[in-house]
């Protein structure tokens, strides 16, 4: 009886010993500087600029680690891809240097990391591009989950991109094309360097001279490689507003040039069925 | 005759006011109230993202596919240089395959992941399936907005018939902010 006492002594007193079970972990929440960093450069110069990232005051201490790497996208602009720097011949990685490359941020801290662009003395001109990488660590200590599940980790990417003059800025639109509720306008960057373009879609009904409908283009980053196009949507206005029927579509794109880039189609829209709203009484 | 500011008026009756009481009379040049001081602030482009820390799946049968537990995801407080310019989502796996609970015992591949095109706050969810070599895009923020979130982002782990062990099968996944 005695060797039970003691026995269930032992067993509770390794139960409260035991550690707590692992917690879910919370949602990684934090704030960061999305400026892509644009600098006009001479060859020889150096330039330097920062990135910001601070953590939420209800977080746990996060490990960031940082590198510079290439980077590009599908036409489509789906999908975003990111490899080694210099895996571009267009890299701006090697010249760029980042400091710190790994830090520990506390609750409500603030990670600032310095990036210093170093150009060559001799370089080829045009632009270059390559991106800032800011990843979370992954906690090594921390308990896989039970079962079959996935764990987050966060990252943040700003571009780099490093210009030297003499720059060409020239774009072509090659496609016009209206899809379910969406509009594609697919351009060419015909440059020496990469192109944020943006813009609108005016759409006329025969004869008239005034848009019906204009819709704004989200800006959209068309490179020189891998590939040189790229794919502007937008989603069509209401068809209230924009009805099936024949249009000329025109689009106007801003490429940062001192002209725009326009063209124009006549095509047949499709909508949907019309949903009429049920009258209020 | 010139007319100042009143503010130099009421400063100098003021200053008279004062003087009868003081011993010396001292003349003291007062401030131009036209000066001003220019205050600016340099607002970098920015956003504030909350992203779910886990997902699991209860699988209680391998022969069809699990959805998981609807989660959130919030961009807000975003701050961009162009009305044009948008926030967009991506997710990309860190590795080909979950790690299974024993080591070389089959398991789910990354690409037996997807995602919904889930209603959006501000954004346009895209559906898509969960690759290790890109980013596929969960959600683009609509352009100008100061904020884009979900509740319903779903997460749907294929059937795969040929696993064999029970126990902790996971994935780490990176979720990409892009300000590019």
């Amino acid at each position: 009886m005695g060797l039970l006492i003691a026995s269930l002594l032992q067993l509770a007193a390794l139960t409260a010993q035991a550690p707590p079970p692992p917690e879910t972990p919370r949602p990684l929440s934090f704030q960061a500087t999305l400026d892509a960093i644009r600098i006009t450069v001479r060859p020889g110069q150096v330039a330097t600029r920062q990135f910001r990232l601070t953590l939420d005051r209800d977080q746990q201490a996060t490990q960031f680690k940082a590198r510079v790497e290439d980077w590009w996208r599908s036409v489509d602009g789906k999908q975003s891809f990111y490899a080694e720097a210099g895996t571009l011949r267009r890299s701006c990685g090697q010249w760029v240097s980042i400091n710190p490359v790994e830090s520990s941020v506390k609750p409500g801290e603030t990670l600032t990391i310095r990036i210093t662009v170093t150009m060559p003395v001799e370089v080829q001109v045009g632009g270059f591009w390559c991106a800032l990488t800011v990843d979370e660590v992954p906690d090594p200590l921390e308990a896989a989950g039970e079962g079959v599940g996935v764990r987050f980790v966060a990252s943040v990417s700003t571009g780099i991109f490093v210009y030297v003059e003499p720059v060409q800025r020239e774009a072509a639109i090659l496609a016009i094309r209206l899809d379910g509720d969406e509009a594609r306008i697919q351009v060419r960057n015909d440059g020496n360097a990469p192109l944020a373009i943006e813009g609108r879609i005016e759409f006329f009904a025969p004869e008239m001279t005034t848009p019906l409908a204009t819709t704004e283009l989200g800006r959209r980053t068309v490179l020189t490689e891998p590939s040189r196009e790229g794919m502007l949507t937008a989603k069509l206005p209401s068809a209230r507003v924009l009805p099936s029927g024949r249009y000329r579509v025109r689009a106007v794109l801003d490429f940062g040039a001192d002209h725009y880039v326009g063209a124009e189609r006549e095509l047949e829209l499709v909508r949907g069925e019309v949903q009429e709203r049920a009258a209020v009484p | 005759m010139k007319v100042g500011p009143p503010t130099r008026y009421l400063a100098g009756l003021l200053a008279l006011a004062m003087s009868s009481t003081a011993g010396a009379q001292t003349t003291v040049t007062l401030p131009d109230t036209s000066q001003t001081t220019t205050m600016s602030a340099n607002v970098s482009e920015q956003a504030r993202v909350t992203v779910p820390a886990t997902v699991t799946f209860s699988v209680t049968n391998i022969g069809v596919s699990t959805a998981a537990t609807a989660a959130s995801v919030t961009a807000d407080q975003i701050v961009t240089s162009s009305a044009a310019k948008q926030l967009r989502i991506s997710l990309q796996a860190n590795a080909a395959s979950f790690t299974p609970p024993v080591a070389g015992s089959v398991t789910w591949s990354a690409a037996d992941v997807s995602w919904n095109a889930a209603t959006w706050t501000n954004a346009t969810g895209t559906a898509a399936t969960l690759s290790n070599s890109s980013y596929n895009t969960v959600a683009t923020c609509q352009a100008d907005a100061t904020s884009c979130s979900t509740t319903g982002l779903v997460f749907t782990l294929g059937a795969k018939p040929t696993v064999q062990r029970s126990g902790a099968h996971t994935l780490v996944v990176t979720w990409k902010f892009e300000g590019i």
